[in-house]
């Protein structure tokens, strides 16, 4: 990790000193102990300041979203000849580096916007699975040795292993490396356990519909639509969110469930072949929505129907950009069979 | 038993579920239309509306739909293939074939959603899937589930 983290901040001198780019998005440490916060680096001696380690759990790509797309935005007045490309380096791990790829599908912006600092990754901490080790006890100092995480709380010094309070999304990944970059910092990271990626959802699916209603109903029931999860989520970049339009106005904005029930239905469903499942929603969730469970489902029928992952090829169209004569079509009615 | 409990009414003796199909334009529309000409019946359950193509569904249009209370949601176009802008059937598939799997997923009964193909010159099969949709409906009773109850209460308290 260490050694990454210098080669990241060479590198990200480098490319600012040549003026290969103009910023450069990455990670520095948090103001509290154990954490890291997305930072955006314009000169070459700030880049000391960029950190690579187990607490970056931010996906990146969203803020290149925005810096290219309000760079456009600024020059809109100008002619096409006197507008400048604003470059961006990007701190990216495998999760980014997937919503990149559905930037780049989606033509958000082009590949020479781009600058990607890959970055080996061997999961992120969950903030809530390490509260609740400690029993949310506060952490006075804690600091990363090794596979550990040293603490100090109030109550004395402890020592948790880093791979226990991994987040659940990092548990399974398979994209541990960037799929595209333009330098890769340190050696390529092994995966995780892709092999049990599924177990969650092949057992929820289990269960009867009246369950999985009750489950639905339940989680959504805590949801106080503040909207977090689509602020933190890279693929929602529309400009006007379904759930503000008025005309139509898709989403009532009653204390019904079904109000809350539809838009939440509705933003899980519009991540078919877009979720790269990062964990950013659920990392944000003020209420602790069980929002992976749902979303997981449709990486999974994306996978099994359309034989593909989201981002994970950059010379592909997106699975619903795509289509086939032959699909897979069981859903499809057919009274007497046939036709 | 409460207004806010059971929409009014929808479970008495003579309940006849809603059935909204939303057909495309040039296949089923014209099927249904078919059907019309030749006086083949079908239950009156069915209230239809055209769109250019099922290409053209937002899928955010069948989950309103069963927000809003209908009891049950058919979608029909033309066959694969047969598109008459080529291959806007073929997005739809790819993207009701997720929308049914997820609505499934959270809980919603799957015969609430229905999903085929009609052609023009189906009218046959047209009236023979509103009839196994209305069956199917019928025997799942009124639909419950991500439907809408404020309007009701709304009402009780009018009262």
């Amino acid at each position: 990790m260490e050694k990454v983290e210098k080669k990241l901040r060479e590198e990200a001198k480098k490319l600012l000193a040549e003026k290969k780019v103009d910023v450069v998005v990455g990670y520095e440490a948090g103001t509290l102990p154990l954490t890291a916060t997305p930072v955006f680096i314009t000169a070459p001696e700030e880049a000391d300041r960029l950190v690579w380690n187990a607490f970056c759990h931010h996906n990146l790509a969203k803020y290149v979203h925005d810096l290219i797309s309000a760079n456009r935005d600024s020059q809109k007045r100008l002619k096409p000849e006197d507008r400048k490309r604003k470059v961006v380096g990007v701190v990216t791990k495998g999760c980014t580096s997937r919503s990149l790829v559905i930037h780049l599908q989606e033509r958000q912006y082009e590949r020479l916007d781009l600058s990607i600092l890959g970055v080996p990754c061997t999961g992120y901490v969950d903030r809530r699975a390490l509260a609740e080790k400690l029993g949310g006890e506060e952490i006075l100092e804690g600091s990363l040795d090794g596979a550990n995480l040293k603490i100090r709380t109030a109550s004395g010094e402890k020592t948790i292993a880093v791979k226990d309070v991994l987040a659940a999304n990092c548990v399974t990944c398979r994209f541990n490396n960037p799929v595209i970059s333009d330098v890769m910092l340190g050696e390529p990271a092994p995966a995780m356990n892709p092999a049990a990626e599924y177990a969650e959802i092949d057992e929820f699916e289990k269960l009867s519909p009246e369950e999985r209603w009750a489950y639905f109903q339940k989680e959504m029931a805590k949801c106080i639509r503040c909207a977090a999860c689509r602020q933190a989520c890279p693929s929602c970049y529309c400009r006007t969110c379904f759930a503000e339009q008025s005309m139509p106005q898709w989403v009532g904005i009653s204390e019904d469930p079904s109000d809350t029930q539809v838009f939440q239905f509705m933003r899980m469903y519009h991540m078919v072949g877009r979720c790269v499942d990062c964990g950013s929603c659920v990392s944000v969730c003020p209420m602790g929505v069980d929002l992976r469970k749902f979303l997981k489902k449709l990486d999974k029928d994306c996978f099994v129907l359309f034989n593909q992952r989201a981002g994970e090829k950059i010379d592909f169209p997106a699975p619903l950009q795509d289509q086939r004569m032959d699909d897979k079509e069981d859903f499809i009615f057919n009274p007497g069979g046939g036709h | 038993m409460s207004h806010h409990d059971k929409p009014a009414g929808r479970k008495s003796e003579g309940w006849e579920p809603k059935i909204v199909a939303i057909v495309c334009n040039w296949c089923t529309y014209a099927g249904a239309d078919l059907a019309g000409i030749s006086r083949i019946q079908y239950p009156p359950n069915v209230r239809i509306i055209r769109v250019p193509c099922t290409g053209r569904i937002n899928p955010f249009y069948v989950v309103k739909v069963l927000q809003a209370g209908a009891d049950g949601v058919l979608v029909s176009g033309c066959h694969p293939g047969e598109c008459h802008y080529i291959s806007g059937n073929l997005s739809a598939r790819r993207k009701f074939a997720t929308l049914k799997s997820f609505l499934n997923y959270i809980g919603i009964e799957d015969g609430r959603t229905t999903f085929t193909w009609v052609s023009a010159s189906e009218g046959e099969r047209f009236a023979q899937v509103v009839k196994a949709v209305t069956e199917r409906v019928k025997a799942l009773g009124p639909a419950t589930k991500l439907v809408k109850k404020l309007r009701d209460a709304d009402v009780a308290v009018a009262k």
